[in-house]
């Protein structure tokens, strides 16, 4: 039998644990209001990708003590409509704008003042802890050996897979000296991305987030560990380092792998259907004719 | 012993002259339609020839009919391991090339032409596209050895010649040929209804004849790769499989199928044979030379008491047995040996048997005008234009000495009546002749009476046919009976 308890109900209990939880924390953060935790789901979904705090750059800039550059309003209207304001030309927006090496910042999607207010209340927050849980990877300043260079290599061309079960770069990229015919045709040519992304520190950064519409979505449930980040690095940057500015064009033997496949393939259906049925009476007429030209030839 | 009947039939070829009214008859009554114009049910083929289809008798090529594999009947054509990965495409069809791409010509080009300097010509059109066309072959388009170079020596009959039985069959003023009609044989073992993935290819309980349900058929087309003889034609236009069906409708009431009817010659008997369906696998099993006799043995004597008491045990009615005591076509395979079955090597057991031709003998040119080496242009066998060993290839499956027996006792029988109604040929040679033949004077008349005279009726001794009572099975007759007679062809429109 059930008895009609005031813990019955998970709405109420939910609300009684929020109310606490803001009583209790009250104290410890005075002049700072506690962000819910649909903020930092928020923060998860939206920024993550782009922003630390407190971890450096990666595309975007790190919004470690952003509130204290920049303010509130200025920062909730950017958030909301950032291509707007970067195209307004605002001198500080257009800085950022060059940073990320002209890379907007998407407009969120169903982003509202409320909720850009509620993410600034995280990054507050976050601000003043000594390691925010948003620091980002971080990546060892170690020197970049053959080794790196070599295991990015494989990375790269998918013999060894990601931890995270990514897809390698091979699937749609290509880049010189890739080998076989060459990667991917969707994504941009890497073999000069090291130039694009001045270095070492830029194509960390993109790595360990990418930022583009297409890798994003792909690359944010399954991130690069930073050792993968670290040896892809050193392989670009070897590759970069060849002088080569583009992959070798692998389309001529590919097409002509591709009519010699096709011909093997017609030589081995002629082996198996070998006694299949050709014309009877049209070469009895054939050998004929030949025979007959044979003779008069001869005559 | 499971004794059935069979409608079997004999053709004479020492009869027949090559004119094609048999393939006329069939095709007015049963092939003008559109899609079959190609068939020829009934068709004449000269040999030697490479025929209709286009070398129908080489089966490594066609893959037609059984052939032994450790010891078990096996269809060439299909098997497991040959029908699946050729399931969308049988490797052993032949293409309308093959047989020939049918035409007719705008006669309307005739008169409704212009006038000018030439006379109008009516354009051959294919009646498959309807657009005009180059004619390249037709169904008998080596008619009395028409493009021989092409066609008669491509004779697959010929390949166990020797080099110079072959140039001597192709010499000029020394050649012979002879026709072979063909039609559906009916065979007691059909490859063709073995074949059928469909079920639609039966052969009927009553009579034996082989037909194919139009409603059944789907397009598989493994009929018209497995029957040997190429008897089994696919319509373009239904898209069936259609095949001779030996007239029935004509079996049905008393008449003898429109191609027998037809026959100029005389050449055509039929008759029903009784015979042992348990010994059919055994029999189709031996060694092929022994198959003529295989097949002989597995043929009963209607007159046998034990033979009709096991027939009518079997059900077979007594007007079948009696019609099967009358029957040309025992006489001439069974008691006198005289017609041996077409490429029996197949082992399918064709009931279309054949009287093996004579023919003239050897002519020499060396020295002057061409003459004769012998008197008597009949008169030694083996020394005939047409080799002994090709006749043997064709109609006993490579046994010389069945085709031998057969010719030595037509030609001794021509002695006998030579003896008997002309008066030049002494009695003692005419006799010895018959001796050496196996044949008794008796015989040898009965021989002549059925050849030389024998009416329509003595012929075609057609079966009577038992449907009213495959009919009661289904349906009571009385209940029509009140439903005929008078009534209207549309119904009368009343009260307006």
């Amino acid at each position: 039998m059930r008895q009609p308890t005031l813990g019955g109900s998970p709405w109420l209990a939910a609300l009684l644990a929020a109310i606490a939880t803001t009583l209790l924390a009250a104290p410890a953060s005075a002049q700072l209001p506690v962000p819910s935790e649909e903020a930092y789901a928020s923060f998860e979904l939206n920024c993550k990708s782009c922003h630390t705090i407190g971890g450096g750059k990666l595309t975007g800039p790190d919004l470690k003590g952003v509130l204290e550059r920049r303010s509130r309003e200025w920062l909730v209207e950017f958030i909301l409509h950032p291509k707007a304001v970067i195209d307004s030309g605002d001198a500080y927006a257009q800085e950022m704008f060059r940073e990320a090496r002209g890379v907007y910042m998407p407009d969120p999607v169903g982003m509202t003042p409320e909720m850009a207010g509620k993410l600034l209340d995280v990054v507050a927050v976050e601000s003043s802890l000594e390691k925010s849980r948003f620091a980002g990877l971080q990546l060892s300043d170690r020197p970049l050996t053959e080794a790196d260079v070599a295991r990015g290599r494989r990375l790269f061309r998918g013999e060894e897979s990601f931890a995270s079960g990514a897809p390698a770069c091979f699937s749609c990229h290509t880049l010189a000296g890739a080998g076989g015919f060459g990667g991917g045709t969707l994504g941009p040519d890497l073999t000069a991305v090291s130039a694009r992304l001045e270095g070492r520190k830029g194509l960390a950064a993109w790595l360990s987030a990418p930022p583009s519409a297409v890798m994003a979505p792909v690359y944010r449930v399954a991130p690069l560990d930073g050792e993968e980040v670290l040896a892809l690095t050193a392989f670009l940057e070897d590759t970069a380092a060849s002088g080569a500015e583009v992959a070798e064009d692998g389309s001529l033997a590919f097409l002509l792998s591709g009519l010699g496949l096709a011909a093997l393939v017609l030589v081995l259906l002629d082996v198996v259907w070998r006694g299949r049925y050709v014309a009877t009476r049209a070469p009895l007429v054939r050998k004929r004719l030949v025979a007959r030209r044979a003779l008069e030839a001869r005559s | 012993m499971d004794v059935r009947s069979q409608t079997a039939l004999v053709f004479h070829l020492d009869k027949c002259i090559g004119c094609h009214t048999c393939s006329i008859a069939c095709k007015n009554i049963w092939t003008d339609r559109k899609g079959t114009e190609y068939m020829w049910w009934n068709n004449v083929e000269t040999k030697p020839g490479t025929g209709y289809p286009t070398k129908w008798e080489d089966q490594e090529h066609y893959k037609g009919g059984w052939e032994l594999h450790d010891g078990k009947l096996r269809l060439k054509s299909t098997g497991r391991g040959r029908i699946i990965p050729n399931i969308f495409h049988n490797p052993s069809m032949p293409a309308m090339d093959d047989y020939y791409e049918p035409w007719t010509y705008k006669y309307d080009e005739l008169f409704n032409a212009p006038e000018g300097d030439d006379q109008p010509t009516a354009r051959p059109v294919s009646m498959v596209t309807g657009e005009p066309i180059d004619i390249e072959a037709g169904p008998n388009w080596d008619d009395d050895l028409g493009g021989s170079p092409v066609y008669a020596e491509n004779d697959p009959n010929l390949d166990e010649l020797t080099p110079e039985l072959r140039q001597q069959m192709f010499e000029i003023e020394r050649m012979a040929f002879f026709y072979l009609p063909r039609i559906c044989n009916h065979c007691l073992n059909p490859s063709c209804v073995a074949s059928c993935p469909s079920g639609a290819l039966y052969k009927r309980g009553e009579d034996g004849v082989v037909l194919l349900n139009q409603e059944r058929c789907r397009a598989w087309r493994s009929c018209v790769s497995a029957c040997p003889y190429k008897k089994t034609y696919y319509n373009w236009s239904t898209g069936k499989s259609e095949k001779c069906i030996l007239c029935f409708p004509r079996l049905e009431s008393g008449q003898a199928p429109a191609c027998f009817h037809s026959c100029v010659g005389r050449i055509r008997y039929l008759g029903n044979v009784l015979y042992d369906a348990d010994k059919l696998v055994e029999c189709a099993s031996r060694p092929d030379l022994e198959l003529v006799d295989a097949q002989r043995e597995m043929i009963l004597d209607p007159h046998d008491p034990a033979v009709v008491e096991a027939a009518k045990a079997n059900g077979v009615p007594d007007s079948i047995i009696e019609s099967a005591q009358l029957s040309p076509v025992y006489r001439f395979v069974k008691e006198w040996k005289l017609a041996l079955p077409l490429h029996v090597e197949f082992r399918t057991f064709p009931m279309l048997f054949y009287v093996p031709p004579l023919m003239p003998v050897i002519a020499n040119k060396d020295a002057g005008p061409v003459r004769n080496e012998t008197e008597d242009l009949f008169s030694d066998i083996e020394r005939a234009r047409v080799p002994i060993r090709y006749l043997a290839r064709l109609f006993a499956a490579g046994n010389e000495g069945k085709v031998r027996a057969a010719l030595r006792k037509q030609y001794a029988v021509r002695l006998w009546r030579r003896h008997v109604t002309v008066g030049d040929v002494d009695e003692e040679t005419a006799r010895r002749a018959l001796t050496e033949a196996e044949c008794s004077p008796e015989e040898a008349d009965a021989i002549y009476r059925l050849t030389a005279l024998a009416s329509m009726d003595e012929r075609c001794v057609v079966p009577p046919a038992q449907r009213e009572m495959a009919v009661e099975v289904l349906d009571d007759p009385l209940s029509f009976k009140q439903s005929t007679g008078f009534g209207f062809r549309a119904a009368p429109a009343r009260g307006q």
